[in-house]
């Protein structure tokens, strides 16, 4: 193990070297003042290094049961020749992670895919929200997005109505993530999607029903040199307030950075700055698989708004290593106050194991 | 008196350095015509004594001469030569080589001696008539009794005329009738032949048909009788 | 006395002599063990050869369902797209497998893949790659194996040229793959970059292909409709057809090994057979003691059983041993260069090491067999009796089964392959060995009671002889057996040299040849360079060749396509039958003997050949001679070639030079031109001829080795048979000694009746080996390598070995008297016999 770990770091530090002696490919930066502009927007931003479609959310069963479930489509343009003209040059690649949270089962539904983009079987439209990767898919219909997903042992076919306009983050969609004002990316949100649709666990297939959140973000220079990895939580509040908060930490678990937007059921909405925000880690969970150790219950202050965030289950792990390379913590979360529920959302805990790379 | 035969004067030979010789200063003759028996316990010597008149061992000292040549002063090949031309020997065991008819068993010392074979085989022939053996020249060893062996092998032993014949404990393995008959022809071959024989054994009747008999007891020749 | 009391007075008897005669004991255990050792180091070498094999087809194919292969030319990527989209399909990884040409000389399979979805298939090969795949994805970068960074002596940051045509290009070394990941030499690019790189654009070599739970594979592989010339191979096809490059050769190794077991069961037979002759008397008093038939048979037997088991242990250490050496210092093929140089591990574990123990006790019981019954047989009365001997061969007894053998052998011969295998052939051999071992006393008996000799020693070693026919037999048997193997050998082999020697002048008549070498996908001349080529001073003539790979049959290795200029007049190609059917106007393709024996190739057909993805009509005009490439060669005109491909390059030539023109210029002028570095050869056609028959003659090596010990055993047993002899006549040579022989002339006698030992074997011999040669050139060769060979028969060296074996068995036997006439005399008349 420790020998793949070395060699796994040697490929890590060569991926460096490389980018540094071969002419990088030339990507745009994300600068203060950048706006998201919705619709054109919606669709891939193909010159930029990483983007992704996050969609998180709750589900429950006809009986009630309570499950979380998150599919997200990464795209990610690598460094290669853009000369190169064949056919199976990887231009970009695709990444799709999908899982289900099932409490009941305490068990964690998960998959994953990876593929260039190209010969039709991935591809990322831009002038709309559509991504796919074969028969995995998420893209906008009218007005709803409809996600399906056939995995190993699950799947799930769900509609996402939005109830609320789309909410960008930072200053009109600039969203800063360290000091360096380069270290950004453009990023908004869809909370309170109503969703409705059919989940399949072990070839059983009933309705389900519930509420999502879709995150769309892209960025060059997302996290800078002293960053390891970061916070973030998105959650649906009661009465149609939406919340998403993160932190950038350092090695030493310092934070770096921090942001966050707040909308209140009136729509008026709030950008947290670093200040106003605190993280508070709280129960630690250790991943009997990977021994990686994260704290799955927290403390969060946003402004004034002070938050006891408990996952839906401890194991709510997230392995993919084959595709994105990361090992991450993503679950369902219920946020309370003084033993109220206040919201439901999820929460993302990156670079608890090793140093997140994007790519 | 003529000169004898064999002569041997103060011969000795010592196996090992740290044992007793076991021939020392010892003398004796053999006149022509003449068939004489050593006797002795086993162990003394008998055979060490043969073994150094044929030639099959060398002494230590002293002076061995056959019809007055001396065969201390000749060399292996030479000796072997010699005994080929002029020696014949009797074996216990009969030493019959068993995939040689009788014929050619008796035949051996003419064809090593060179004898053309149309005289070796009226030689031969001539021979196992001698020996009570006539017309047992195609048969094989195996078809032959004992007795009828050990006559193979005395007619082998006769058939070149050696001058001297030397018989050791010819008939050890034969019971005292056929015994008998061997030592009959043996002396009465020796006779005939005219030359010398020297009978070795531990039999008082074996040794009763010589000419003359003595004791060896690894200290020197007594003579016991004389015919 | 009870049974096994009387066994085991039988064993203590027996065990008392092994430990007075402990030479006996040490010649037959130990030719148990060469034998046994030759076989299990034979056998394992071959095993851990194909156990490799399998594994690094296995690490290739991965949990691939099927895996889509075209030949070398590959297929058009767009099938690609169609099966990936395919609803049964869950996995479809694209892969360009090119030997690429290093600029320093030497190839390099390298694998172009698609690591993002290759890991999933192939995680043990690609884990490394597939979540840190971005770097492969950089222009020019290649992960290499463990192995090819050591053999290239290269590790991750360094460059890597490669030959493309006549460029040079560098790859840069990424990453080196764990030792776990792949054990043979390989380079692993981005399927993309690997195409635009190696000049693969739009073509894929293969595609790994994983199914959906629940899809019938061999119904989606029905409905696949593929090109021509691409197949959908199941992994276990895959493997086969690996395993299928090699199964003649290494089934002509084992063989190999067998004879030299079979040569050390002989032994065994041998040190027996006399140890129950000289034997008779004791255990003819063993059977007047009371042991029954039965008993003495089960102690030879046991006897037998025990030498077989310390036999078999030491040889199969002794295999292991064999083996090990033998992969470290010739690799998995014996030096036969089948495989890339790699490092295999002995693959021995007990069951297969106790198998061969097994086979060890087997052998030397079996070879205990006859003399146990004979001593069961011995009349003790008569045996007990001073001066019995054997008993005269019996042609009632032995002729029957002898011509049965002989005759069965003749018919199995006749007989065709056997799943491709000639064991009708070797089947055929042992049974006409069988039927010649069988008549050696009958032969040696009409032969000895013919030889007359006139001088006294000659004519004793001539009766020694004549009356122990059986014993000499034995002897004579360990000759013929070992002697006629060999000769058989020898003469195959030289037909093969021959044959060989002059299809290398028919197929290289030029003055110069050049080629890529070795064989690559990626370095080629072009025609400007060919066109060069013919412009230069001195050049009279040039002669182009495209060589590339067709795969036929999913589980054969793959065909050579050689497209050169063919003029229907007189064709450049040794052939051996023409079509003399008419042709329907059809381009003319050439088939190799091998095409006749795999594919049924007859003159006069029309056959289909997958060119350019599609089928194309040929007219097969003739059969021709090749021995380069047994798997099966197609000549074919090279412009119609290049009309179906639309591509001109070329791999091989031949230039023939003006009058007056210096070759050796010439050769570094072309050189120049072709700039194909180390990977292009220019070489006078008279060296690659000593080169071809060198590389021969070092495949065959291991032939020649194996040979030598079989032989080698088979002296041994003849210097068994004379010391055991000698020393049962050590009080007959005393007798002579006292009857006036000299000590030279009883070892003269001792060499006589070796040379005349010597004499008839190596005369049985050959003639054995004559007519077991014909099998082997005739059936097992053919069937073997699917070529013909004229047969030769090499008289001055076979006379010449005949002679030298005629001398070192008068020497053996000479050398044993010698041993054995050094003691007393006066002692051995003392013995009792």
């Amino acid at each position: 193990m420790s020998s793949r770990r070395q060699a796994a770091a040697r490929l890590g530090v060569l991926a460096l070297v490389t980018a540094l002696t071969l002419a990088a490919a030339d990507y745009p930066d994300v600068l203060p003042g950048a706006e998201v502009h919705l619709p054109a927007d919606a669709g891939a931003h193909p010159l930029f290094r990483t983007e992704w479609w996050y969609v998180t959310g709750w589900l429950a069963t006809g009986s009630g049961e309570p499950l979380g479930f998150q599919v997200t489509f990464f795209r990610t343009r690598p460094d290669g020749d853009a000369a190169n003209p064949s056919a199976f040059a990887a231009r970009q690649v695709l990444i799709a992670h999908a899982a289900v949270s099932d409490p009941k089962r305490q068990r964690l539904w998960h998959d994953q895919r990876i593929l260039r983009a190209g010969f039709g079987l991935a591809a990322a439209a831009t002038a709309r929200t559509d991504v796919h990767l074969k028969d995995w898919s998420l893209a906008e219909q009218g007005e709803v997005f409809t996600t399906e997903v056939r995995a190993e042992g699950f799947g799930f076919a769900l509609t996402l109505r939005p109830s609320v306009p789309p909410l960008r983050n930072g200053a009109g969609g600039y969203s800063q993530k360290g000091p360096a004002a380069a270290s950004a990316s453009l990023y908004y949100s869809l909370p309170q999607l109503a969703v409705t649709g059919t989940l399949e666990r072990g070839g059983h297939a009933e309705k389900v029903t519930g509420s999502a959140w879709l995150d769309h973000e892209w960025s060059s220079a997302y996290l800078d040199a002293a960053a390891v990895g970061w916070d973030w939580v998105g959650l649906n509040l009661e009465g149609g307030a939406a919340l998403m908060a993160f932190r950038i930490r350092d090695a030493e678990g310092t934070p770096r950075w921090a942001g966050g937007t707040l909308r209140a059921a009136d729509g008026a909405v709030r950008i947290l700055w670093p200040a106003e925000l605190r993280f508070t880690p709280g129960r630690r969970w250790r991943s009997p698989r990977t021994q990686v150790e994260y704290p799955v219950e927290w403390q969060l202050q946003a402004g004034d708004l002070m938050l006891e965030l408990k996952p839906l289950m401890d194991d709510q792990e997230s392995d993919s290593r084959l595709t994105t390379g990361a090992v991450y913590w993503e679950g369902a979360v219920e946020a309370r106050s003084a033993g109220q529920r206040l919201g439901r959302g999820y929460l993302e805990l990156t670079g608890y194991g090793e140093r997140l790379r994007l790519r | 008196m003529t000169a004898p035969l064999l002569a041997l004067e103060r011969v000795a030979r010592r196996f090992r350095p740290d044992r007793p010789p076991v021939l020392e200063d010892l003398s004796f003759a053999l006149a022509a015509g003449e068939y004489v028996a050593i006797m002795g316990e086993s162990g003394v010597g008998k055979s060490t004594l043969l073994n150094v008149i044929a030639g099959l061992d060398r002494p230590d000292g002293g002076s061995i001469r056959l019809d007055g040549e001396e065969l201390t002063a000749l060399d292996d090949d030479a000796l072997t030569l010699l005994r080929r031309r002029a020696m014949g020997f009797v074996f216990q065991a009969f030493h019959v080589l068993p995939y040689l008819t009788v014929a050619r068993n008796v035949g051996l010392p003419l064809a090593l001696n060179g004898c053309p074979s149309g005289e070796a085989e009226a030689r031969v022939a001539a021979m196992l008539a001698e020996v009570g053996l006539e017309g047992s020249g195609p048969r094989l060893p195996r078809e032959l009794s004992g007795g009828e062996l050990q006559r193979v092998a005395i007619a082998r032993a006769l058939v070149h005329r050696p001058r001297l014949l030397l018989a050791d404990e010819p008939t050890g393995n034969l019971d005292p009738r056929t015994a008998a008959q061997v030592l009959a022809l043996l002396r009465a071959q020796v006779k005939g032949h005219g030359g010398g024989g020297l009978l070795i054994t531990h039999s008082r009747a074996a040794a009763a048909t010589a000419d003359r008999v003595y004791e060896f007891d690894g200290r020197g020749l007594r003579a016991l009788a004389d015919r | 006395m009870t049974s096994t009391g009387a066994v085991r007075v039988a064993l203590t008897v027996f065990a008392a002599q092994l430990r007075d005669r402990p030479l006996r004991l040490a010649v037959a255990v130990g030719a148990i063990a060469l034998g046994v050792a030759l076989a299990a180091g034979v056998y394992l070498v071959n095993e851990s050869a194909l156990i490799e094999f399998g594994r690094a087809t296995r690490q290739l194919t991965g949990a691939a369902d099927l895996v889509i292969r075209g030949g070398r030319a590959g297929f058009d990527e767009a099938l690609f797209a169609r099966l990936a989209a395919r609803p049964e399909v869950e996995v479809a990884s694209p892969v360009v497998e090119l030997d690429v040409s290093l600029a320093a000389g030497g190839t390099l399979t390298v694998l172009g893949v698609d690591p993002l979805v290759a890991g999933a298939l192939q995680p043990a090969l690609y884990g490394e790659l597939v979540g840190r795949f971005v770097p492969l994805l950089a222009p020019q970068a290649i992960a290499l194996s463990a192995r090819a960074a050591e053999s290239l002596g290269v590790s991750a940051g360094d460059r890597l040229a490669v030959q493309l045509g006549a460029r040079q290009r560098t790859l840069a070394v990424i990453a080196v793959l764990p030792e776990s990941a792949y054990g043979r030499r390989l380079g692993v690019m981005d399927v993309g970059s690997a195409q635009w790189t190696l000049g693969a654009l739009g073509r894929l070599q293969r595609i790994d292909l994983r199914l959906r739970a629940g899809v019938d594979v061999a119904r989606f592989r029905a409905s696949l409709q593929l090109p021509a010339g691409v197949d959908a191979l199941t992994p276990q096809v895959s493997e086969a057809r690996g395993a299928n490059l090699t199964r003649a050769y290494r089934v002509n190794l084992d063989m190999l090994a067998l004879v030299a077991l079979l040569t050390g069961a002989f032994l065994v037979f041998a040190t027996q057979a006399l140890a129950v002759m000289r034997r008779r008397q004791q255990l003819a008093l063993l059977r007047a003691l009371g042991a029954t038939r039965a008993e003495l048979r089960l102690a030879v037997l046991i006897e037998g059983a025990a030498v077989g088991a310390l036999g078999g242990l030491l040889g199969a250490a002794l295999g292991v041993a064999i083996a090990q050496f033998t992969l470290a210092a010739l690799g998995g093929d014996l030096g036969a260069g089948f495989f890339d140089g790699e490092r295999i591990a002995v693959a021995a574990d007990l069951s297969t090491l106790a198998a061969f123990v097994a086979l060890g006790i087997a052998v030397s019981v079996a070879g205990a067999w006859n003399p146990a019954r004979d001593a069961a047989r011995i009349a003790p009365a008569q045996a007990l009796k001073a001066g019995d001997a054997e008993a005269a061969p019996s042609v009632r007894r032995r002729l029957p089964l002898a011509v049965g053998a002989a005759l069965g052998g003749i018919a199995l011969a006749l007989g065709p392959p056997l799943r491709g295998l000639p064991l009708f052939g070797y089947a055929s051999i042992a049974l006409l060995l069988f039927a010649a071992v069988r008549l050696v006393p009958l032969f040696a008996a009409a032969v000895l009671a013919r030889l007359v000799a006139r001088r006294p020693v000659p004519a004793l070693a001539l009766a020694q002889l004549n009356g122990t026919v059986a014993q000499s037999a034995v002897s004579l048997a360990a000759i013929v057996v070992s002697f006629s193997l060999m000769v058989a050998m020898a003469i195959m082999v030289h037909s093969f040299r021959d044959s060989f020697d002059r299809w290398l002048g028919e197929v290289l008549p030029a003055d110069l040849h050049f080629r890529v070498t070795p064989p690559s996908d990626t370095a080629f001349v072009s025609p400007a360079q060919a066109l060069a080529l013919e412009q230069l001073d001195g050049v009279a003539r040039v002669e182009l060749w495209r060589v590339t790979q067709l795969s036929l049959a999913p589980e054969q290795p793959p065909v050579a396509l050689i497209a050169r200029p063919l003029a229907a007049s007189s064709v450049p190609l040794p052939l051996i039958a023409r079509a003399t059917a008419p042709n329907p106007g059809l381009p003319l393709v050439f088939a190799s003997e091998a095409m006749r024996d795999l594919y049924a190739y007859r003159p006069g057909q029309v056959v289909e050949l997958p060119i350019a993805g599609r089928p194309q009509r040929f007219f097969v005009a003739g059969i021709w001679r090749d021995y380069a490439r047994s798997g099966g060669a197609l000549a074919i005109e090279r412009s119609v070639f290049e009309a179906l491909v639309h591509e001109a390059r070329y791999t091989e030539g031949s230039v023939w030079l003006a009058p007056r023109a210096d070759g050796a210029t010439l050769r570094e002028r072309i050189r120049a031109l072709l700039a194909g570095g180390e990977t292009l050869q220019v070489i006078a056609a008279g060296e690659l001829k000593g080169r071809a028959l060198a590389a021969f003659d070092r495949a065959f090596a291991i032939t020649y080795a194996l040979e030598a010990i079989a032989v080698a055993i088979g002296l041994l047993g003849v210097g068994l048979a004379f010391a055991m002899q000698a020393l049962a006549r050590r009080a007959e040579f005393g007798m002579l000694r006292h009857l006036g022989l000299r000590r030279r002339e009883v070892l003269a006698m001792l060499a006589g009746e070796g040379a005349i030992l010597g004499a008839l074997g190596a005369l049985y011999g050959l003639l054995v080996g004559v007519v077991l040669s014909l099998v082997l050139v005739f059936v097992v060769n053919r069937q073997s390598f699917h070529w013909s060979l004229d047969y030769v028969l090499p008289a001055g060296p076979l006379a010449l070995v005949a002679v030298a074996l005629i001398a070192a068995a008068a020497l053996t036997a000479g050398l044993t008297g010698r041993v054995v006439t050094s003691g007393s005399a006066v002692r051995a008349v003392r013995e009792d016999w």
